[in-house]
């Protein structure tokens, strides 16, 4: 019991400053949500219109949630509940891997392991890290839901419901580690995992069936395959239900039993998918620095097209599948359909440009990640074996910023490949079709940013590359994609490259946003170029 | 051009330590030369400048004549290193590892290559078809090794190669040193904190203290700095004959004998006396070098009260060199 006790209290000193920024950053954004919807939408019927446009137009409730009518309350969970259960199941993967995986590539597990501690005591203490960090998330929704003025027994439940979700997705972390020898690996894979969640319960809520009055909705089945859609069952505030909570508590629970089942077959530092045996040669391929950046981000690069090529699927899918839905349905949503459309946009080319967005994040993720690769490259020493060689720096710079590119235009690649290929089999034949490719390239811009500017950042302050790169990403994401619920100045939200993304209607697109963009990303990535030929190679 | 490698007044600071202070190291062409300093002495950070991956804070640091922190990829065409702690790509084989550093030196894939590769990889022992995360401290040392010997150059910078490898690869790595230095006549660069290494192999050595040279020459000439270690059995010689000579230094009688050191290029003038003394059982134990580097090591080293009972020969010489060091 006292290892235990050890264990866990080093995991909450080492993660603790880490720990306070997840856990407020969630109940801060919960309280910012419920001011930012009571200031635009005061009154219950404009909240009744919007929630109508919302219930008609299923790209928008991929973003939202399960509409449950529109008093304040369940309007906000309907808002933000998806959202924070997304970073509730990040900040879940990120630790489980963390004192898991990590632990044992660098080591330390095995030194652990070697003490009294044994081999179940560091994965208990995990467990409970994560449950005291998800208790803690709960109650941090609730006191921000409770503090916008929402009603206290609903903010409870909705609490409960982003902290049991991300328990789930502790569970699936942990598991995660099991089956890969690298963190790298299994970080990649669990976060995946939570943004597939995140998906299936859209493909859910968007497929659902909408009530006579346009207020609340009846989630398909997709939804009842992810975590944040079992939180989402809750029905807080207007029903107040905890039993599908049931759910994602034993999700972790059956994870948290096959990772116990896996640890006592396996030595410390194997994995259950294995490295294979290597070639004693190298193939003629690998020669030069970028083919050595490819070579280091294969997999990502793969992992982070699947995840583009499946989030273009689903969009395409989901147009068609909204189609039929509108046309066999009640007259306001042909009403709304036409006042949508009198814009200039089809709803097809709407879903787009909603989801795109998303597979705009995840070509930015996969750029900030070519970056990180060299910093880790850097920090692990390896950088300064290839440097040792006539290679020069900025050269080295150039071949990860520029395999960083190629990635970022093969997963929108990818998506608009995935939107493309499922709209076609559809039968779809609008102008919508060929506009996914437009539309894919103007996600390009603001995803280079995420390129060029971690880049910077690894020339002039090493050492703040990894944290920094995610920061600006996950700053962006907030001010750009989720800032006007948020209700955030439009001046603040501007800040974020992923406001000024072109926007492609059928008459005619701005294109003038992605080339300041594409500017700003030239000439960060040149003055890194230049100044990288001035810094030392470090590995502290 | 003499001087292969050339630094002069080089300061190197990391915020308020002070790694290199005031070096000047000199490397002739064709020479092993040995870089022997304790722990955080300022060898890596040297041979990091030396290779133009730290910029020096002032001073000049001259390769081949040239600048290596600005025209760093060319000095590179020409050297080859091992750092000091190597660290490898955990999902690259070990082969794959060689390969890939072969390859930015410019090297071809071609049958000599492979051949040699392969004969290294023998040599030395070696797996190359694990994957990088499954080799032990050794033999990720033996990945940079090989990758340093597989591919000709003119200067060799190795910072502490045989840190982690086992005696019979040590001694197998020595000779290929030596067979380089002898065949090619390159010129090496080693720093280490292991003598007998050193003493194999070096033609001269620099001592590195705190970021400064202490002490350097030839193993000959250093040698002529240290003392040699004589005793005998005391039966009932009486020593205060042989404390008048000014040869004779920290005599003691322990154990049942008599000890005394004396400067290695003055034992001979100290034997007539022992003759006529008639000692018996008399050892004379030659300087190594290993004293002298407990000298420049052992500067903090408080002298200690001369023990009575010591049995422990190396502890008995860090001890006497520690006492003389104070005094
Ligand atoms: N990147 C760095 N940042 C701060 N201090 C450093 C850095 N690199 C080296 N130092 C300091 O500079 C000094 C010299 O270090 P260096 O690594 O050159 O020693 P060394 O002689 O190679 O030691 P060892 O025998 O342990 O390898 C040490 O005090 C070390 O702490
Ligand atoms: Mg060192």
């Amino acid at each position: 019991m006292s290892t235990l006790w050890i264990l866990y209290r080093q995991r909450l000193r080492r993660d603790r400053l880490q720990l306070a920024v997840w856990v407020l950053s969630i109940g801060v954004l919960g309280l910012f949500s419920v001011s930012a919807i009571a200031k635009t939408f005061g009154d219950e019927a404009s909240r009744a219109q919007v929630l109508q446009l919302a219930t008609a137009t299923p790209a928008i409730l991929v973003l939202r949630g399960l509409a449950r009518g529109p008093a304040l309350d369940s309007f906000t969970f309907f808002e933000i509940y998806a959202f924070l259960a997304l970073l509730a199941g990040l900040m879940n993967t990120f630790m489980a891997v963390r004192h898991t995986r990590a632990e044992e590539e660098s080591g330390r597990a095995e030194l652990v392991a070697a003490t009294g501690a044994g081999r179940w005591s560091p994965l208990a203490a995990t467990v409970l890290h994560g449950l005291v960090a998800d208790a803690l998330v709960s109650v941090a929704v609730a006191l921000g839901f409770i503090a916008g003025g929402l009603d206290p027994a609903g903010s409870f439940v909705a609490g409960l419901a982003t902290g049991a979700a991300g328990f789930a997705f502790l569970g699936v972390g942990l598991l995660a580690g099991q089956f890969f020898s690298t963190s790298r690996a299994a970080n990649g894979i669990a976060a995946a995992l939570v943004m597939l969640a995140y998906l299936l319960r859209g493909y859910g809520d968007a497929t659902g069936t909408v009530s006579a009055d346009g207020m609340t909705v009846t989630a398909a089945w997709p939804s009842w395959l992810s975590p944040t859609g079992w939180g989402q069952q809750t029905f807080a505030y207007t029903g107040n239900r905890l039993w599908p909570l049931l759910l994602p508590v034993g999700l972790a629970a059956a994870c948290i039993g096959v990772v116990v089942l896996i640890m006592a077959r396996r030595d410390v530092g194997a994995s259950v998918l294995a490295g294979r045996a290597g070639r004693p040669d190298a193939r003629a391929s690998l020669r030069g620095t970028f083919a050595l950046a490819f070579r280091l981000q294969q997999g990502t690069i793969v992992g982070w097209c699947l995840g583009g090529l499946a989030t273009g699927l689903i969009t395409g899918s989901l147009g068609s599948a909204i189609q039929s839905t509108l046309s066999s349905n009640a007259s306001i949503t042909d009403a709304l359909r036409a006042m949508v459309e009198a814009q200039g946009t089809s709803m097809t080319q709407l879903l787009v440009a909603a989801l795109f967005e998303i597979a705009g994040v995840l070509a930015a993720a996969c750029g900030v990640q070519a970056v990180l690769r060299m910093r880790q490259e850097e920090a692990a020493g390896t950088a300064e074996f290839v440097l040792s060689e006539p290679v020069g720096r900025a050269r080295w710079l150039g071949s990860f910023v520029g395999l960083g590119a190629i990635s970022v235009v093969l997963v929108m690649g990818f998506t608009a490949l995935g939107a493309w290929v499922s709209l076609v089999a559809s039968g779809d034949t609008s102008t919508a079709v060929g506009d996914v490719w437009q539309t894919a390239l103007a996600q390009l811009p603001a995803a280079l940013i995420y390129l060029a500017l971690p880049a910077a950042v690894f020339v002039v302050w090493p050492r703040a590359t990894i944290p920094a790169g995610w920061a600006l990403l996950g700053l962006g994401v907030v001010l750009g994609i989720y800032g006007g619920m948020l209700g955030f100045d439009e001046k603040i939200r501007d800040i974020s490259p992923f406001t000024h993304t072109p926007v492609v209607t059928s008459t005619g697109t701005d294109w003038s946003g992605g080339f300041w963009m594409l500017a700003v990303a030239a000439v960060l990535a040149l003055v890194s170029l230049a100044l990288m030929r001035r810094r030392e190679i470090g590995t502290a | 051009m003499d001087a292969v490698i050339k630094t002069t007044d080089l300061h190197k600071s990391f915020g308020h330590v002070k790694a290199l202070d005031g070096l000047d190291l000199e490397v002739r062409e064709g020479e092993i030369h040995g870089f022997l300093g304790p722990n955080g002495a300022g060898k890596s950070t040297t041979l990091r400048i030396l290779l133009g991956l730290a910029r020096a804070s002032s001073g000049s640091a001259s390769l081949l004549g040239r600048d290596p922190w600005t025209d760093a990829v060319e000095l590179h065409r020409r050297i080859a290193s091992v750092p000091g702690d190597v660290s490898i790509w955990p999902n690259l084989s070990g082969g794959e590892a060689i390969d890939l550093v072969s390859r930015l030196r410019g090297g071809s894939d071609d049958a000599a290559y492979r051949e040699r590769k392969r004969h290294l990889c023998e040599l030395f022992d070696f797996d190359p078809t694990k994957k990088g995360r499954a080799y032990s401290k050794g033999n990720r040392q033996k990945v940079a090794l090989i990758a340093a010997l597989v591919t000709p150059a003119e200067v060799y910078l190795l910072d502490e190669p045989t840190s982690g490898l086992d005696p019979l690869m040590e001694s197998v790595f020595t000779r290929e040193i030596r067979r380089l230095a002898r065949e090619n006549g390159v010129t090496v660069l080693l720093s280490s904190h292991i003598l007998s290494e050193v003493e194999q192999l070096a033609d001269r050595v620099s001592i590195i203290r705190s970021g400064r040279i202490v002490d350097g020459g030839t193993l000959d000439s250093l040698r002529h700095l240290t003392r040699t270690e004589i005793s005998f059995w005391q039966d009932s010689v009486d020593p205060t004959s042989l404390n008048a000579l000014s040869q004779v230094h920290d005599l003691t009688v322990a154990e049942g004998r008599i000890k005394f050191s004396a400067d290695s290029d003055r034992v001979h003038e100290v034997l007539p006396l022992l003759g006529s003394l008639g000692v018996k059982g008399l050892l004379v134990t030659p300087p190594s070098l290993e004293e002298l580097f407990l000298r420049h090591y052992g500067d903090h080293v408080t002298p200690a009260a001369p023990e009575p009972a010591d049995d422990g020969a190396p502890h008995r010489r860090r001890h006497r060199s520690a006492a003389r060091t104070g005094a």
